[in-house]
């Protein structure tokens, strides 16, 4: 085993790989096959650093290994159908359904969540909290609805939803909870990112659908509004919660699951890969750290992966055993 | 000339366009005229026409746009298929032929020059040139070889390797009249191959062409619309109309007695002195006296003769050998175009 | 002669859209004063038939019992084999044959020779350009990526769209049955290719190469039919005479002297696979798009700006390359000409090529520039466009016209749409139809938006209508006056025309970004992004359309003393009108496909539910919402292209 002190990344490669030859227990089960086990890689930077974080892996583990671009909601057909071995990242929130829906028909499995925690709600940056100090309260919220005003809007407030299609009832929690909003969805996470790049420049409070873990955090510092706590059957018993009349009169759980999924023949084809998938786990600051490398740091997703791996082997290192 | 058995036999045909016309042509009444076809919904290109054109002969169909000529002229070379009738040549039934053996007969006996050249845009002078020994399989030297050859002929030598849009009018259809000489063909068909170019490169083309002819003597079928023209090249002369050919004789016969109103009104204007022999003039029963003409000379020629000479009758010969006498004052009324 | 039926037409069709106007306002009326029966407002739901259901169990029938996955998927395997090897050249994928990546500046040195052979030391400039600007800035791995799958794609398509082309010139019957198929594909949202393209092909590479295919045929089968059409009869009879055989015909004959509108065809297909970048990413095409929609997805304009201009560029060098070898006619060499003389390009080419490949294996800069040598302005961009947006007049114009033109025009607009009943707007888009048709257009449009309705998505549909003809509008406010103003010069139409090509090839959700930041997530923000791509073929076939008036005749208008208006007004215009109706349609067709991309700002249409359907649990209703989308574009698509095409025929144009 080679290990010195040279930071120069192709050394510290071979030296990654010399470790997890080293690692990998001898007389593992069955051999994994020599087919590319094939990651999916979507449009937001955690996501793309973790998937290539795990092929790394996999490939000082001798498996190889490819990334395929593909939309996020789309992936789950192609996992159904063996295209796509794993998907690294589901969000409650975000993908539940359509993760529910593909494991109804078949080809899908869950392998288990990280330890990593996701909170999805309402959420503002920080210079909102000047023009409303009140905040996070939802009532304080409610109190300076007029400040988030827009021309189409007349005097009530905007909220800007996430898109319809991540179901966050928005609209049903503004009714239930008598809030002075009108609740606009957004088609995408860029348009969202858009509206809020567009109120910094010069301070405008704005209330918008957000979510942890993502790399908005670094770009804009900003909190979550604190709605009444979540309570199991908020969602189905109009009884739970401040309105004893109305549905989703609380806020989100905040914490959500972050899951794995795989292709259901992946166990048998590359049991040894499946076996370390199962163990993997990231943690909310680890999963923020990779999403810095790019988006503040602006590596390349594939570098990122070796530097975090560099500065991470005792995390990793524990799944190879 | 009927000695020998015509190179190109066509007997009744008829080329109608439209929906059906083959069944139409069946239904057909006899003697129904072109504008009645038309109001039937058929265009006749070709009406009924029975004509032979024989070895080494010149036919020149002349025709004004729209009369069938050209139409005539693709149903030779079958391709157009006609609609009725049959077209032999050298004896064999064309309509008959299988696409193989039809590719065979033009790759081995015929020829054609089109009205605006129909030279292929991508390829150079040689390679057009070479383009029909090319289809039929010939290697690479021989055609380079003969199309040197013919190239030479029409004069383009050094344009060997211009491209067709390098050279002007005259010199793209010497393009074209070599790559119809390429394969050596016994039937040259040559559709108003001089129409698209200026007066005065029309004359050299047609003097090219006469010399052309009289070293090959091939059988040619010359598609014009320019009266002038036909007189000036034809052998005989086949004036068309509305698909039908009105008269199909010699220049000297059609100028001295026009079958038909349609064809004396393209005589009216032409010079018949120049068009007339003494040959045509020549009555063979009548016997003169003194020195003789030759049969070939025209009117024209023997202007300064037919004004001086006093005899009434004037000897013809032919190689020397007497043909007959023509009548002075007749021929003296076609020089002054009393007739 | 033939003016005497034409007018009459005219007036029956004016008679039979007034008819079909008149009953749409009676029905109009009975609402307005609450008379209209619930059920002739909209189609109760419990009435609408379940096509969803139907068509999913047509799409499995059709995959599984008929076989067509097993095929697809067999088809494939050797597709994923030539990705591959394309893939190793240009970025070194580890596949077979194993040599790659070819050095950057072997190909930049290579583009830059055929730039100079094709069209002399501009295209030279530009091609070496390009393809330095994209090593310098740091783009090459992903812009090779994206080049690995079109250099198949683009010749797929090629291929297969000369075949059908062929085919359909030979046989009327394919040509019929061809036609009808063009025109669903062409009207067809993307977001219905999607799901089927990733069933069928694999997410990948592969997916993204068949469906960069698909979209690059429908030009390529045309310009070669038209191209074979035009070829002149005594060329033909020339090779029948020659003696030609059948095969020998087409191959020597047809298919060369067909050479410019194929060639057309060819440039067409380059560009309509640029203009799939972005949007085959989202089911595996990897590099420039996939990279862009990482970038846009964490907020990093700059760099998204970056890669936007890569493939602009990318598409203008070759779309000038394409068309340099359109126009390029041969040339004969003097006799004598030394071998070397006469393939100068090709040796010289050949030559830099081995060079750099050598160069390459001793300079590491030659062979790759990594991050850090690269010369990205991603972040100084971002300053820009930022402080851009924060200007005062800049914000006080997209602040009155978001209070104006949002909540007093669209808004409005939209509402008044959206209180029409169904019957009513069936009509009305019929009589629409009659009057520009006639009878049998104002059946087909009344029939199509019938069904528009049995689907169940009539308020989507015709909120997606609304944004459609709203963009259009504005897009005819401001692109007509441009047009004709640059129509009065060569330079400035030039000039214009090149801002076209531009805006059409920068990829559309690049202005996505920018069109929220200055108008809020509002439907002016999917107006203004749908009016930047309206606009271009409204701008081009104007400026087409009135420069090819014939000379003479505006010779005859200035020798009859009109003034520059008059010409205008009274000349110019009627004259190029059929060619600014082909425009029209076209910037609607180009609507409709952008109003669904628009989703991605946030709308209430049909692509917001068509985006909804993404995760491939509900094919059936994607599918129908794919089918309205079509039927309604194909409506105006048929209608105006029939007007236009007999009016050509009128005005002995066409």
């Amino acid at each position: 085993m080679r290990i010195n002190g040279s930071y120069d990344m192709k050394t510290s490669t071979t030296a990654l790989f010399a470790a997890a030859i080293a690692l990998v227990p001898l007389g593992a089960a069955a051999q994994d096959s020599d087919d590319p086990i094939v990651i999916p890689i979507h449009n937001w930077s955690s996501q793309i650093v973790m998937s290539n974080v795990v092929g790394q892996i996999f490939e000082s583990m001798g498996n190889s290994v490819e990334y395929v671009t593909t939309d996020s909601q789309a992936v789950y057909e192609s996992v159904r159908l063996g295209d796509v071995t794993l998907e690294l990242e589901v969000w409650e929130g975000a993908f539940g359904a359509s993760f529910r829906a593909a494991m109804e028909k078949g080809g899908i499995v869950d392998v288990g969540d990280h330890d990593a925690v996701t909170r999805e709600d309402w959420w503002y940056p920080m210079w909102t909290k000047e023009a409303c100090p009140g905040l996070p309260s939802w009532e304080a919220l409610n109190d300076c609805a007029a400040l988030f005003a827009t021309a189409e809007t007349g005097d009530k407030g905007r909220y800007l939803d996430g898109p319809v299609d991540w179901l966050k009832h928005g609209q049903e929690r503004v009714e239930a909870l008598g809030m002075d909003f009108v609740v606009v969805n957004a088609g995408s996470a860029a348009a969202l990112w858009a509206e809020i790049g567009a109120a910094e420049a010069d301070k405008r409070p704005v209330v918008v659908f957000n979510w942890t873990p993502n790399f908005a955090e670094a770009v804009w510092p900003g909190e979550f509004v604190e709605f009444p706590e979540w309570v199991d059957g908020c969602d189905k018993d109009p009884a739970v919660g401040p309105n004893p009349d109305a549905l989703y009169d609380c806020g989100n759980p905040a914490k959500g699951y972050l899951k794995k999924a795989a292709w259901d023949g992946m166990a048998e084809k590359w049991p040894a890969a499946y076996a370390v998938l199962e163990k993997i786990s990231f943690t909310n600051p680890q999963i923020a750290e990779m999403a810095k490398l790019v988006d503040v740091d602006e590596m390349e997703p594939e570098e990122a992966a070796e530097v975090w791996l560099e500065e991470n082997q005792d995390v990793w290192s524990g799944w190879l055993n | 000339m009927a000695a020998n058995p015509p190179v190109i036999a066509a007997r009744n045909v008829w080329k109608i366009f439209g929906k059906a016309p083959e069944a139409y042509l069946r239904s057909l009444p006899a003697g129904r005229s072109f504008d009645e076809i038309r109001a039937d919904g058929y265009i006749a290109g070709v009406r009924d026409v029975s004509i032979t054109v024989g070895r080494g002969e010149m036919l020149v169909i002349m025709g004004l746009s729209g009369s069938g000529k050209s139409t005539l002229v693709r149903c030779f070379s079958r391709l157009h298929d006609i609609t009725g009738g049959t077209i032999e040549v050298d004896g064999t039934d064309i309509g008959s032929l299988s696409e193989r053996a039809l590719i065979d007969l033009r790759r081995s006996k015929m020829g054609m020059v089109f009205q605006s050249f129909g030279l292929l845009p991508h390829r150079t002078v040689l390679d057009n040139v070479a383009f029909p020994l090319e289809m039929r399989g010939q290697d690479r030297h021989a055609r380079r070889e003969r199309a040197l050859e013919v190239i030479r002929l029409v004069g383009l030598e050094g344009r060997e390797d211009y491209f067709p849009r390098e050279l002007s009018g005259g010199q793209q259809q010497r393009v074209g009249i070599a790559r119809s000489l390429a394969i050596e063909p016994d039937i040259w068909f040559l559709d108003e191959p001089f129409s698209a170019l200026d007066p005065l490169i029309r004359r050299e083309m047609q003097n090219e062409f006469l010399r052309l002819q009289k070293m090959l003597h091939k059988t040619i079928v010359f598609i014009t619309h320019d009266f002038d023209e036909a007189l000036r090249l034809a052998d005989r002369i086949a004036i068309m109309k509305d698909g039908a050919i009105e008269q199909c004789a010699t220049p000297d016969q059609i100028v001295l007695n026009p079958a038909t109103e349609y064809v004396r009104k393209f005589t009216e204007d032409i010079d018949k002195a120049r068009v007339v022999h003494a040959g045509t003039l020549a009555d063979p029963a009548l016997r003169a006296e003194g020195a003789a003409v030759d049969a070939d000379a025209s009117v024209h020629d023997l202007a300064r003769l037919l004004i001086q000479d006093q005899r009434s009758t004037i000897p013809v010969e032919r190689a020397g050998r007497p043909v007959g006498a023509i009548r002075r004052d007749e021929a003296l009324g076609i020089l002054v175009g009393a007739r | 002669m033939a003016h005497l039926p034409a007018q009459t037409t005219q007036t029956a069709r004016r008679r039979g859209a007034l008819a079909l106007t008149g009953a749409a306002g009676a029905l109009m009326l009975l609402h307005y004063a609450g008379l209209l029966p619930a059920a002739l407002h909209r189609l109760p739901p419990e009435r609408v038939p379940d096509l969803a259901v139907w068509l999913d169990a047509l799409f499995n029938f059709v995959k599984d019992d008929l076989g067509l996955l097993a095929l697809t998927r067999w088809l494939t395997e050797p597709l994923q084999w030539m990705l591959d090897v394309t893939a190793n050249l240009l970025f070194g994928k580890r596949r077979w044959p194993g040599i790659g990546p070819i050095p950057w500046t072997a190909i930049a040195a290579a583009a830059t020779v055929l730039g100079y052979h094709l069209g002399g030391w501009k295209l030279a400039a530009l091609a070496g350009g390009t393809f330095a600007w994209t090593a310098l800035v740091g783009q090459w791995d992903i812009a090779m990526q994206t080049m690995s799958v079109l250099v198949i794609a683009a010749p797929a398509a090629f291929a297969i769209g000369l075949l059908l082309g062929i085919a359909a010139w030979k046989y009327a019957w394919i040509d019929r049955a061809l036609k009808p198929i063009l025109s669903v594909l062409q009207t067809l949202p993307f977001f219905t290719y999607l799901l089927p393209a990733v069933i069928f092909f694999k997410v990948g590479p592969t997916a993204g190469a068949v469906a960069t295919t698909i979209y690059a045929i429908p030009p390529m089968i045309l310009m070669t039919t038209l191209g074979l059409q035009k070829v002149s009869p005594e060329i033909v009879e020339a090779g029948q005479m020659s003696g030609c055989t059948r095969l020998q015909l087409l191959r020597h004959v047809y298919l060369p002297a067909a050479r410019t509108e194929i060639l057309v065809g060819i440039n067409q297909v380059i560009m309509l696979c640029l203009a799939m970048v972005v949007l085959t990413a989202f089911i595996g095409m990897p590099g420039l798009g996939a990279k862009l929609l990482a970038m846009m997805g964490s907020f990093k304009l700059g760099r998204s700006f970056e890669i936007g201009v890569t493939i602009v560029l990318l598409a203008v060098t070759l779309d000038r390359m394409s068309k340099a070898w359109v126009a390029r006619q041969p040339m004969h060499h003097e006799r004598g000409t030394p071998f070397w003389r006469r393939h100068f390009a090709l040796l010289a080419g050949l030559g830099l090529f081995v060079l750099f490949c050598i160069v390459a294996q001793f300079v590491d800069l030659a062979a790759e520039i990594g991050r850090r040598q690269s010369l990205s302005m991603g972040k100084e961009i971002d300053t820009a466009i930022k402080a851009f947006l924060n200007i005062g007049w800049v914000k006080a114009t997209t602040g009155f016209l978001r209070a104006f033109l949002n909540v007093q025009v669209l808004i409005p607009f939209r509402n008044c749409l959206l209180w029409i009943p169904t019957p009513a707007f069936i009509l009305l888009i019929a009589a629409f139809a009659w009057w520009l048709g006639g009878r049998r257009q104002a059946v087909i449009a009344g029939l199509f938006f019938a069904l528009v309705a049995l689907s169940g998505w009539w308020d989507r549909s015709v909120i997606t209508l609304y944004s459609v003809i709203s963009a259009v509008a504005l897009a005819m406010l401001i692109g007509l006056p441009v047009a004709v103003l640059a129509a009065r010069s060569a330079r400035w139409s030039n000039r214009v025309l090149l801002i076209c090509d531009t805006a059409q090839t920068f990829p559309s959700f690049v202005y996505l970004i920018p069109a929220i930041m200055l108008f809020g997530i509002t439907d002016i923000a999917v107006i203004f992004s749908i009016l930047i791509f309206a606009m271009v073929p409204l701008v081009r076939y104007t400026i087409e359309g009135l420069r090819t008036v014939p000379p003479e005749v505006m010779e005859a208008a200035d020798m009859s003393g009109a003034t520059r208006w008059q010409k205008l007004v009274k000349v110019q215009l009627p004259l190029a009108l059929p060619t600014m109706a082909v425009g029209f349609n076209q910037a609607i067709m180009f609507a409709f496909f952008m109003v669904i991309i628009a989703a991605f700002i946030g709308t209430q249409d049909l692509g917001q539910e068509l985006q909804r359907t993404l995760a491939g649990t509900d094919l059936g209703k994607n599918f129908v919402l794919g089918i309205c989308v079509s039927l309604m574009a194909l409506t105006f698509d048929l209608t105006i292209l029939n007007w236009a095409a007999a009016r050509k025929r009128q005005l002995g144009l066409g």
